[in-house]
């Protein structure tokens, strides 16, 4: 909404700098987004007098002038010929930029130098036509900028409303604002109807037959109208607050809109059938042509204005195209109505018609504002269009509004805002508004609402205008006297932040990626057709293909996000993201949304150095994060199984990872196809983790085993193997023995070639021996070792290399 | 007797004076004080002394004995300290070479605020509430008092999912989950993820809020002022401006818009405060009647504030991102820098 600072000045009287009004608007909740000033390029067109006019050497038709700008003389050369030496004129320096983006600069006319133009009203943009250039009052003071000079300065503040204060998207309605803040009246205009004899219901009808879509509707008549272009004051203040300029009806209509806030519209009075209005709801499909030339289908919810025969109106949205004002309209049938919100909103809405009677429509215009809206454009038809108003409005107004009336308490007002005003004081707030109040026997104040007020309806809405009124920087700040509560984080919450930080220390970087993803990824990651994950939920309105599916797995937006990366020659990547996927639950209205955490390494191992080996990471890397995120989470009982990987992973390096007989992630390399489906250049690792599943799962610490105080003893073994035996199989025999003294056994050494025979693998265990009683003897080490190595040799078949 | 043990004294102190090293050394103490050294078989000769003579002359002997020990062990100690010195002497590093270095993880800035917002208000006894991103229109409109048909719903495009779910558009529906599940006191701040369905340079489909929500016997307006002012003060510093300026959300009446002092300029004005001292940072007001009506709770005897705030906003400022496009890219060379 745009509003000019002169203008207002009409409507309130103030004695405030552009910059202070601004923020005065602002703190009252109309807030100042942006401010312009009129005729920003014109600051370099000021007053200047003629101090000498001479005939120009070289044209007849020009003449050379000394300008004085009241600093200094300059040379002017000037076409015109309605000035004479000594007059007053408006000189446009080098710098000035006219409208029409017309740059003054320093040139040669014929030979004769010009340091600057006088100007005419119509390359200010003052007028539509002017005969000549512009000779001012001679008592302007010398080098003031024109506008300024003339009074034409202004500011126009660009105001974001809330969509509550429909009362705010006009010129009075700010200006009541502005009144009620400093506590001045409002300076509402007179408006005089020049009225001839004939009365206008001898030519017009008003019949409505939805009176909840249209509780009022009012019109007047206007005969001998001519239609022209509107004088310039009228579009150049339209053109302030961002409207075109058509002609003078339909800028008038626009005009009374802008400065009362009523929509009004204007029909050509011959394509009113009978003069007859008939306002109806619509027949379903029924179709009708608005005067943007669309052909609109309409529905039995929306309202149409029409005559005897068809519609010529889309009720307080837009006009027909059958009646609208052409150039050789002169008689006019002027609407002035109030339509029912919802019904507005739901029309422009399916329609996708927003206007700006629309706007104001759908969130509430003021019904009492309907007859000198009216009025106010009829007098300024007369005036400018030369019309002939016809007698007395037409207006059908059967149920009026009855006002509304609010209990206020004023104690109740203070203890929610947490100020001390008087109740005397809240009433003269309130009267600064223009609400009436009365005193009610038990303290509290009756106060009563004008119309335009259409936000007003309940106590706590008073309280908030006396919060307003009184200025929330007037609220002091203070603390809640609150009850305890006694609560901590969530066990959910508590291991979220685990797994996160454990991550991090893990050298992996959190992504967040969105939760909407493309629906060929289901595709590209080769999931089985009756794979779940498939059914992701669909946006009824996504902005684009690729963002129309909630995810139901994080593999895709990490592996994009590496692909990223790579593309930026960013190659060592370590991401993960821990954050909801979105699963259709069966019988379920509500879909689930549980947290996963999913991981991808790809690149260097280590970090570039000197004295770092420089390897890529691996399988076991991933792992390895994995185990000791198990660890951290007291999470025992874990089984990697190569068994049935997910088809997205290498099917020879991927494993689902099992807690007991329960499923809680996978991890692998990406398949290469998949891989290429990404456009990932390097092989990459990735795992995922059902977090909830973590949740239930994890353990408590299970207590400590205090250390001995008897030396170790350690011996190793390396076995010939084959090929396929699980490791985790060598190191189950061994802890299968169940024997107390072997403290730690671990695998040290993996060696598959030449020096042992082919299909098989050679597996070095080293096995630490320690009693918590005693010291072993070496004898007694080599027993325990020989038991060791022979229960391996019988139970798996492996040799002693 | 006593002149053995004169020489074998003055070998002793000879072969000290020549020994360099601790090996050395020791073997002197091996082949004289050892079980089978010299000094010892001397003593085994004690016996055959006249029983008179044994006492004085096994007197010399532990005297020999003595002096030849605290003479090696001497010995020993300079020829260490000499050898450490040598070491200390010889050994360098060029210890501006870089450290063996692991990769140090990050957390995403969204996280760190989220994480640090949650601290603040943690202090001030708020804990963390949930609630689901696909939402039913009830929690994300109806029950916050945007009426069917109400234009404020414009003011949040929204994401429609089938049956009356759509995509959260605000945090704000954890208000009533929580309200609906719990009596008053409530004091809880929800962090979440939230979308709208809006793309450009400044807006993304996805962001992330914090709702905040105090209700108790005698909340009052003032009071919001002062836990805002609390939180920004520690957010942004101590001594960061605060204002609160009247705005409209259908949840809350009054309403305000909250800014602080443009953390860039100050509050002198600059392109990032679009000149005018001041960053709206976060919405808030006193919850509506309405609300409390529709979670069952009496708004004649109990009051409350909720606020809310967008996580990338604040993160921009934190961190000094100029484009919000920047947080959801996830190039590393962004992600590591946290």
């Amino acid at each position: 909404m745009k509003v000019t600072y002169n203008w207002l000045k009409e409507f309130v009287d103030f004695d405030l700098e552009p910059a202070a009004l601004g923020d005065l608007l602002t703190m009252l909740g109309l807030e100042v987004e942006g401010v312009e000033q009129v005729g920003g390029g014109l600051d370099a067109v000021v007053v200047a007098r003629v101090a000498a006019k001479a005939q120009h050497p070289n044209a007849d038709k020009l003449s050379l002038c000394k300008v004085d700008n009241g600093s200094e003389l300059l040379d002017i050369v000037c076409g015109a010929q309605n000035f004479k030496q000594g007059d007053t004129v408006a000189l446009a320096q080098i710098g000035a930029v006219l409208p029409g983006d017309f740059k003054i600069k320093r040139s040669k006319i014929r030979g004769e130098e010009s340091c600057g133009m006088l100007c005419s009203e119509k390359e200010l943009g003052l007028a539509d036509e002017s005969a000549g250039i512009m000779v001012l009052p001679p008592e302007l003071k010398l080098g003031t900028p024109l506008f300024e000079a003339l009074g034409l300065k202004d500011t126009i503040f660009e105001i974001g409303l809330t969509p509550n204060r429909a009362d705010c998207l006009s010129v009075i309605g700010i200006a009541r604002e502005i009144a009620a803040k400093l506590g001045t009246s409002l300076k509402t205009p007179a408006v005089a109807v020049p009225e001839g004899t004939e009365p206008a219901s001898k030519h017009v009808g008003v019949t409505v037959h939805d009176p909840a879509g249209c509780p009022r509707y009012a019109a007047r008549y206007i005969s001998g109208c001519s239609i022209a272009p509107s004088p310039a004051w009228l579009a150049n203040r339209l053109q302030a607050v961002g409207v075109r300029s058509i002609n003078n009806v339909v800028d008038i209509t626009n005009l009374v809109m802008m400065e009362l806030g009523h929509p009004l519209h204007a029909f050509d009075y011959r394509q009113v059938a009978g003069g007859q209005i008939v306002v109806r709801k619509a027949a379903e499909g029924e179709r009708f042509t608005t005067l943007d030339g669309q052909e609109r289908v309409l529905a039995v919810d929306d309202v149409v204005i029409c005559d005897t025969e068809r519609a010529v109106a889309l009720a307080g949205i837009m006009g027909g195209l059958n009646s609208e004002i052409k150039d050789d309209t002169c008689t006019i049938l002027l609407e002035s109505a109030f339509f029912d919100p919802p019904t507005i909103r739901r029309t422009s809405k399916r329609l996708g018609l927003h206007t700006e009677s629309s706007h104001r429509f759908e969130r509430g215009a003021d019904i009492g504002m309907v007859p000198l809206a009216l009025d106010r454009a009829a007098g300024l038809m007369a005036e400018l269009a030369g019309g002939t108003v016809a007698a007395g409005r037409v207006d059908c107004y059967p149920a009026p509004r009855q006002p509304v009336n609010i209990c206020f308490r004023p104690q109740r007002c203070n203890e929610m805002i947490g100020i001390e005003l008087s109740a005397e004081r809240m009433a003269a707030l309130f009267r600064n508004l223009a609400f009436t109040v009365a005193a009610n026997a038990d303290g509290s104040l009756q106060v009563g609402i004008p119309t335009w007020r259409v936000d007003i309806e309940r106590e706590i809405d008073l309280i908030e205008e006396i919060c307003r009124l009184h200025g929330f920087e007037h609220v002091p700040a203070t603390m809640p006297r609150a009850s305890v509560i006694s609560d901590r984080p969530s066990r959910h919450q508590q291991l979220l932040r685990t797994v996160r930080n454990h991550l991090v220390n893990e050298g992996m970087s959190e992504i967040v990626t969105f939760s909407f993803i493309a629906p060929d990824v289901a595709d590209k990651l080769a999931l089985a057709l009756d794979d779940q994950r498939r059914n992701g939920i669909r946006l009824c309105n996504p902005l684009a293909e690729e963002q129309s599916v909630m995810r139901t797995t994080l593999l895709p937006g990490l592996l994009e996000t590496a692909a990223h990366n790579m593309s930026f020659r960013s190659l060592d990547l370590r991401l993960f993201e821990m954050r909801r996927i979105y699963m259709p639950q069966a019988d379920e209205q509500m879909p689930c949304e549980p947290i996963w955490a999913a991981g991808l390494l790809s690149g260097s191992r280590n970090p570039e150095g000197w004295c770092q080996p420089q390897a890529d990471s691996d399988f076991f890397d991933a792992k390895a994060i994995l185990e000791n995120l198990f660890d951290v989470l007291q999470l025992g009982n874990i089984r990697w199984s190569a068994e049935n990987p997910e088809p997205y992973y290498h099917p020879g390096k991927a494993c689902r990872i099992l807690c007991g007989n329960q499923l809680i992630g996978t991890l692998g390399e990406i398949h290469p196809t998949v891989q290429a489906r990404f456009e990932l250049e390097r092989p990459v690792y990735c795992f995922e983790l059902d977090f909830e599943a973590v949740v239930r799962l994890a353990g408590k610490h299970q207590g400590i085993e205090p250390p001995t105080r008897y030396p170790d003893s350690v011996r190793d073994v390396a076995l010939v193997a084959p090929l396929e035996l699980p490791a985790e199989q060598l190191l189950a025999c061994v802890q299968g023995l169940r024997l107390k003294e072997l403290e730690r056994v671990t695998i040290f050494d993996l060696y598959q070639g030449e020096k042992i025979p082919a299909g098989s693998k050679s597996i070095a265990l080293r096995l630490r021996y320690r009693s918590s009683e005693r010291t072993l003897t070496d004898d007694e080490v080599s027993a325990l070792h020989q038991k060791v190595v022979a229960t391996l040799v019988k139970k798996l078949g492996v040799a002693l290399r | 007797m006593r002149g053995q043990l004169e020489q074998m004294r003055q070998q002793v102190v000879a072969a000290i004076a020549a020994a360099t090293t601790e090996d050395a050394l020791n073997e002197i103490r091996v082949r004289y004080l050892g079980r089978k050294g010299e000094l010892t078989g001397l003593m085994k000769g004690l016996g055959a002394l006249p029983p008179e003579e044994r006492p004085k002359v096994g007197q010399l002997v532990n005297v020999v004995k003595e002096e030849m020990e605290g003479a090696i062990d001497a010995a020993l100690t300079t020829a260490r300290e000499a050898a450490t010195a040598q070491r200390l002497a010889t050994e360098r590093i060029d210890v501006t070479l870089p450290g063996r270095r692991r990769r140090l993880g990050s957390k995403h800035p969204v996280t760190l605020v989220v994480e640090e917002v949650s601290e603040i208000f943690a202090g001030l006894g708020f804990s963390v509430a949930e609630g689901p991103e696909i939402e039913h229109d009830w929690y994300n409109f109806e029950a916050l008092n945007f009426p069917p048909e109400h234009p404020a719903r414009d003011m949040q495009d929204t994401f429609f999912v089938e049956n009356e779910l759509l995509l959260r558009t605000h945090t704000s529906p954890v208000q009533i989950r929580t309200m609906l599940k719990q009596k008053p006191p409530v004091r809880i701040i929800a962090p979440g993820t939230v979308y709208r369905c809006d793309s450009d340079a400044t807006h993304s489909p996805m962001f992330h809020q914090i709702e905040g929500l105090m209700v108790d016997s005698k909340v009052s307006f003032a009071d919001l002022k002062g836990i805002l002012t609390i939180f920004t003060n520690q957010l942004f510093g101590q001594k960061t401006g605060v204002r609160l300026r009247p705005s409209f959300f259908p949840f809350t009446e009054p309403s305000a818009e909250v800014d602080i002092a443009c953390v860039i300029c100050g509050g002198s004005g600059c392109r990032v405060c679009k000149q005018t001292g001041w960053l709206e940072i976060l919405g808030a007001g006193m919850v509506d009647p309405e609300v409390f009506r529709h979670v069952g709770y009496d708004p004649e005897t109990i009051s409350g504030f909720a606020f809310g705030m967008g996580i990338e906003r604040i993160a921009m400022l934190k961190y000094g991102i100029s484009d919000m496009r920047l947080l959801f890219e996830n190039d590393v060379r962004f992600l590591t820098q946290f």
